[in-house]
């Protein structure tokens, strides 16, 4: 099976998110304010080099700018 | 002559076995038509091993209804509905954004979905605003990914639509 997601470089974790996001914005006012904030992440990561801390990231942003620069390699 | 003599001790031996216990059942051994099915999302589990009559749910490789004794396997669902039929008769709905159904030995089902709702819990509304703003960008000229990600939103916007319809 061939996946439209897949061929522009998506990973099925990142489609799974954007189904789950979107079915929750889907919801009436009640059930969605409780829903959104399990789609939120605030992962942050920082890579140590010689000792000394590098630049704190935001782990979701740095996945969908990596993801966006692999699009359509495959 | 000798397969003739074979043939004859077989036939005497076949009846006899045959008047021994007539296959009967008792209610231990007699075999369930129920299917043991969990539903579960990460932060909820909506049946946990329940017996149910029947589960219908939509799969990448087609919609497909499971039954009791149903061959094991593994499906991935597409964001859609799945409908399940209780012992009761009655029949309840959730939308599931999309996950895994895995058929066990046994008549046990598990599915696997990120999110689920019943359909009372969606709006046909906010289904509609959000299907034209995706529209808007997939046909727009933005980054590869934007456009990717508005095409999954509108797959799963239509399927949501045509659910609560």
């Amino acid at each position: 099976m061939a996946f439209a997601w897949k061929a522009s470089g998506l990973t099925y974790n990142r489609y799974l998110a954007i189904t789950a996001r979107v079915v929750r914005r889907s919801l009436k006012e009640q059930p969605r304010l409780q829903a959104e904030r399990r789609g939120e992440m605030e992962l942050r990561f920082a890579k140590w080099e010689k000792s000394k801390q590098g630049e704190n990231k935001n782990l979701a942003e740095v996945n969908s700018a990596d993801m966006a620069e692999h699009a359509g390699k495959e | 002559m000798n397969s003739l003599r074979v043939a004859r001790a077989a036939a005497r031996i076949h009846p006899s076995k045959f008047i021994a216990p007539l296959q009967r059942r008792s209610y231990a051994d007699a075999v369930s038509d129920k299917i043991k099915l969990t539903l579960a999302l990460p932060h909820q589990s909506i049946y946990k091993s329940t017996d149910v009559v029947q589960v219908n749910i939509s799969a990448e490789s087609g919609d497909m209804g499971i039954l009791a004794n149903h061959v094991p396997s593994i499906e991935q669902l597409k964001p859609g509905l799945v409908e399940i039929i209780e012992e009761s008769g009655g029949s309840k709905q959730y939308f599931l954004s999309g996950g895994f159904a895995i058929v066990q030995p046994g008549s046990q089902l598990s599915i696997n979905a990120v999110e689920g709702f019943p359909l009372d819990d969606f709006s046909a509304d906010a289904v509609r605003s959000q299907i034209t703003e995706a529209q808007k960008i997939a046909g727009g000229s933005g980054s590869e990914q934007d456009i990717a990600e508005a095409k999954i939103e509108l797959e799963v916007l239509e399927s949501l639509q045509a659910s609560l319809k």
